[in-house]
């Protein structure tokens, strides 16, 4: 059974695809959920863990590309990708054989989609779209989205609860993120000082030695953050410090 | 007493040559100071001329001369500076040396340094910015009173015996300084009238040119035709004075205004044969009726007796029409308006031209617009299709008055003819794409019209309205996480038309979108000041994150209030 999340930002639209996946009865799915914009289709992801996921390109703030570029490559849905009309972004799809599919959609090459995918044992190599940098990392905070920018991080880490962010305003102190630390190390300049602690190396005021070849590092708005052994080498090498 | 008689009498003589020069162009430099080297050399050859003039008027006196050299020497002078001054004076100085004489050496000397004088008066005007006195004939009238006496002195110094020298100067001197005096005078006077006579003629001549090529201005930019030809040639006549003046394109009189306007129609086939002849060989024919015989092809009684016919050439020399000048006959063609005349045809061919280039951008601004209607925004299409597939399973009703919308957007869409509509028939429009961007966005789009009903039946170029609620949906609030709102409002201010798109996405000011958007808008704003004037148009103000306004003005329209 294929579990299946569908994000769009139109309602309608995603009641015909929702409907039309019911209707057909050759492929066995269910479906999880179904989110109007990216940022919540990240959070999606992580909580209900699809197989599938039907993905919207043009969509607010995010786009479903952008949305892309943020997912964990090793826990990764597979992807097909919806979308009413876009040159350039069909044409990547077909130069890659990306699966996709187009509104209106089809049942006969929903259905031979959804086979296709069901059949497939390798997962997809997505680098063709996803590996330029990321210029907003979409947060959850109280009651609303907050997007910021990546230079506008200090402290990104993890805990039980998932990933949470330290900003440089004052007015987003902490925020919970959808996105993996290794996601954000990859494709934001962030850097690793501890297995739990990403940090921005321009926000650095204080690398204070401790004791232990441990230290911790403080940031321009003072937040703390800890450097475990491993990582604090690489730190000086960065900063070629001796 | 007798040789101050005598003495006038050479100057007169002298006199009358100078004015006679006057009337060639050796004369021109002379008028104008502009220390230019032909200016300088002009200056040389005249006075250097009448210094030897002055020699060889003298009268023989006690083995001397009593003459008017110094006048050459000092004008030179005067108007060509103190190298010049100088050079006359040796030249005039020499020639006397040549003709021997106890004062020849004396009167080499004195000449040489009477043009030295004049030039460094010169130079004391020119220092002091005040080089138009120079003109004055009293002031050569007191440089040459100087001069006389200067020389007079030199004579008594330098020519042997003094004795001989003393009486020489004793019988001379005051005829002398009189004649000389008097005669610079007169000269100076001679070159200041026709300096006058010069800048009045050029400057009433720009003048006129000015006030025709300012009047003018514009009147050709709706087009090469009867009625605004007319206008042209109603500013041509009443500036120039001439009798009549006719304008024509290739193959009829276009306007006819002035005697003979009687039978001279605008409208009629040009009959000619100057004008033909102007036409197809591309040159001006000046018929003064007496050299060039000039008869009214139409009517014999016709009391018109010279024409002058001006072909108007385009850039490429092609003859677009001619511009036509009469007299009467018994009034003279003035050479002025002649010249007048030439350069009026080529500024007339320049509007032409303009007002060709203008129209040329008027249709280019039709073609976009085209374009614009033919690309079928294919995303908003299948969108929409993706929306009623998906209505038709909840309420088919809705969906078959969504596709009557949809049809209703498309067909006026395809409707290319129509240049200006009613602010009700574009509302139309935009309702029938708002019910279908409505339903796409059903759950986060609100839109507000709120337009005054005494606007409705004003007219605005079509796709006014419509490109703008596009605009603030498709890079506005579409790209919102939250609810989108959009307010159309219309209402009149101080006899303007205000009509506001205003939504609260406020990304117009990013540039990725302007880029994408700039074109729609463009023309637009282009159309609006192609209809209304520069004044009205469209202005976008943004405030980046909280709104983007779009605002439209144009003057109310009274006779389109709604009946």
């Amino acid at each position: 059974m294929l579990k299946v999340l569908v994000i769009d930002d139109e309602q309608y639209a995603r009641e015909e695809l929702i409907a039309l996946l019911d209707e057909q009865d050759e492929v066995d799915v269910e479906i999880v959920g179904a989110c109007n914009n990216a940022i919540e289709g990240l959070k999606k992801v992580h909580q209900l863990k699809p197989d599938l996921i039907f993905l919207d390109i043009q969509m607010p703030q995010i786009s479903g590309m952008e949305m892309l570029a943020m997912l964990d490559v090793e826990t990764m849905p597979k992807v097909v990708f919806v979308t009413a009309f876009d040159e350039y972004a069909l044409q990547a799809f077909e130069d890659n054989a990306f699966d996709y599919i187009l509104k209106p959609v089809e049942p006969c090459r929903l259905l031979k989609t959804l086979q296709r995918v069901q059949s497939s044992v390798q997962p997809t190599d997505y680098k063709a779209l996803t590996n330029k940098p990321l210029s907003l990392i979409p947060c959850a905070g109280f009651n609303r989205y907050v997007l910021l920018k990546p230079s506008e991080i200090e402290i990104a880490y993890s805990d039980q609860s998932g990933v949470h962010i330290i900003g440089n305003q004052a007015d987003s102190t902490e925020n919970s993120c959808s996105l993996s630390l290794k996601v954000l190390e990859e494709k934001t300049e962030l850097l690793r000082c501890h297995r739990q602690y990403l940090i921005n190396p321009n926000a650095i005021r204080e690398i204070r030695l401790l004791d232990n070849s441990l230290a911790e590092i403080i940031t321009t708005s003072g937040a703390v953050a800890p450097v475990s052994r491993r990582y604090l080498k690489m730190l000086k090498d960065r900063f070629q410090l001796s | 007493m007798e040789l101050i008689f005598s003495l006038l009498q050479q100057l007169s003589v002298y006199l009358v040559i100078a004015y006679l020069l006057s009337k060639t162009p050796l004369f021109m430099p002379l008028t104008m100071l502009s220390g230019r080297f032909s200016q300088r050399l002009a200056c040389y050859v005249v006075f250097s001329l009448f210094c030897i003039l002055g020699t060889y008027f003298g009268l023989a006196i006690e083995n001397a001369i009593a003459n008017t050299r110094a006048i050459g020497a000092v004008m030179g002078g005067l108007l060509g500076g103190p190298f010049v001054g100088f050079s006359v004076g040796l030249t005039g100085g020499l020639h006397r040396y040549s003709m021997g004489g106890f004062t020849d050496v004396a009167c080499a000397i004195s000449t040489t340094a009477e043009g030295l004088l004049g030039g460094l008066v010169h130079l004391y005007y020119m220092r002091r910015g005040l080089v138009e006195r120079i003109f004055n004939p009293f002031l050569a009238f007191a440089v040459l009173l100087v001069a006389e006496v200067m020389q007079m002195s030199i004579i008594l110094l330098v020519a042997q015996p003094y004795e001989q020298a003393f009486d020489l100067v004793k019988t001379i001197a005051l005829p002398m300084i009189i004649a000389n005096s008097l005669g610079a005078a007169l000269f100076m006077s001679i070159i200041q009238d026709r300096k006058t006579i010069y800048e009045k003629y050029s400057a009433s001549f720009s003048s006129k040119a000015l006030t025709i090529a300012e009047r003018t201005v514009g009147v050709l930019s709706s087009g090469f035709n009867q009625q605004n030809t007319q206008k042209i040639a109603q500013i041509i006549y009443e500036e120039t004075g001439v009798g009549a003046v006719s304008i024509t394109d290739r193959d009829k009189i276009l306007a006819f205004i002035g005697i003979g306007d009687d039978h001279h129609l605008p409208g009629t086939l040009i009959s000619s044969q100057h004008t033909k002849q102007a036409i197809e060989n591309g040159e001006l024919i000046f018929a003064d009726g007496y050299e060039v015989a000039y008869q009214c092809s139409i009517d014999n009684s016709c009391k018109l007796g010279a024409a002058l016919i001006i072909p108007l050439l385009d850039s490429e020399n092609q003859v677009l029409g001619t511009i036509k000048l009469y007299e009467p006959k018994q009034k003279l063609f003035s050479s002025l308006n002649r010249s007048l005349g030439e350069g009026l045809a080529k500024l007339l061919s320049n509007q032409i031209l303009s007002s060709r280039y203008i129209e040329q951008q008027t249709l280019l601004t039709q073609a976009e617009l085209r374009l614009l209607q033919a690309q079928v925004n294919p995303h908003f299409l299948f969108n929409a299709l993706n929306t009623i597939s998906a209505v038709i399973r909840r309420d088919p009703d809705k969906a078959r008055q969504l596709i009557q919308h949809l049809s209703q957007f498309f067909r006026r869409n395809l409707k290319h003819n129509i240049e200006s509509v009613t602010i009700q028939d574009e509302l139309k429009h935009i309702h029938a794409y708002l019910e279908i961007e409505l339903a796409r966005f059903s759950d986060r789009l609100k839109v507000n019209i709120n337009i005054d009903e005494q606007l409705l039946m004003q007219y605005v170029p079509t796709f006014t309205l419509q490109p703008l609620v596009e605009n603030a949906i498709k890079h506005g609030t579409s790209t919102l996480l939250e609810n989108g709102v959009i307010d159309v409002t219309g209402y009149l201010e101080n006899g303007v038309v205000l009509l506001k798109v205003i939504d609260n996405a406020g990304t117009y000011c990013l540039n990725e979108t302007e880029l994408q958007t700039g074109l729609g808008l463009q023309i637009v704003d282009k159309r609006l000041k192609n209809s209304f004037g520069e004044r009205y148009g469209l202005t976008m103000l943004c405030q980046s994150g909280i709104s983007t306004r779009a605002e439209i003005r144009f003057p109310y329209n009274k006779e389109n209030h709604r009946c």
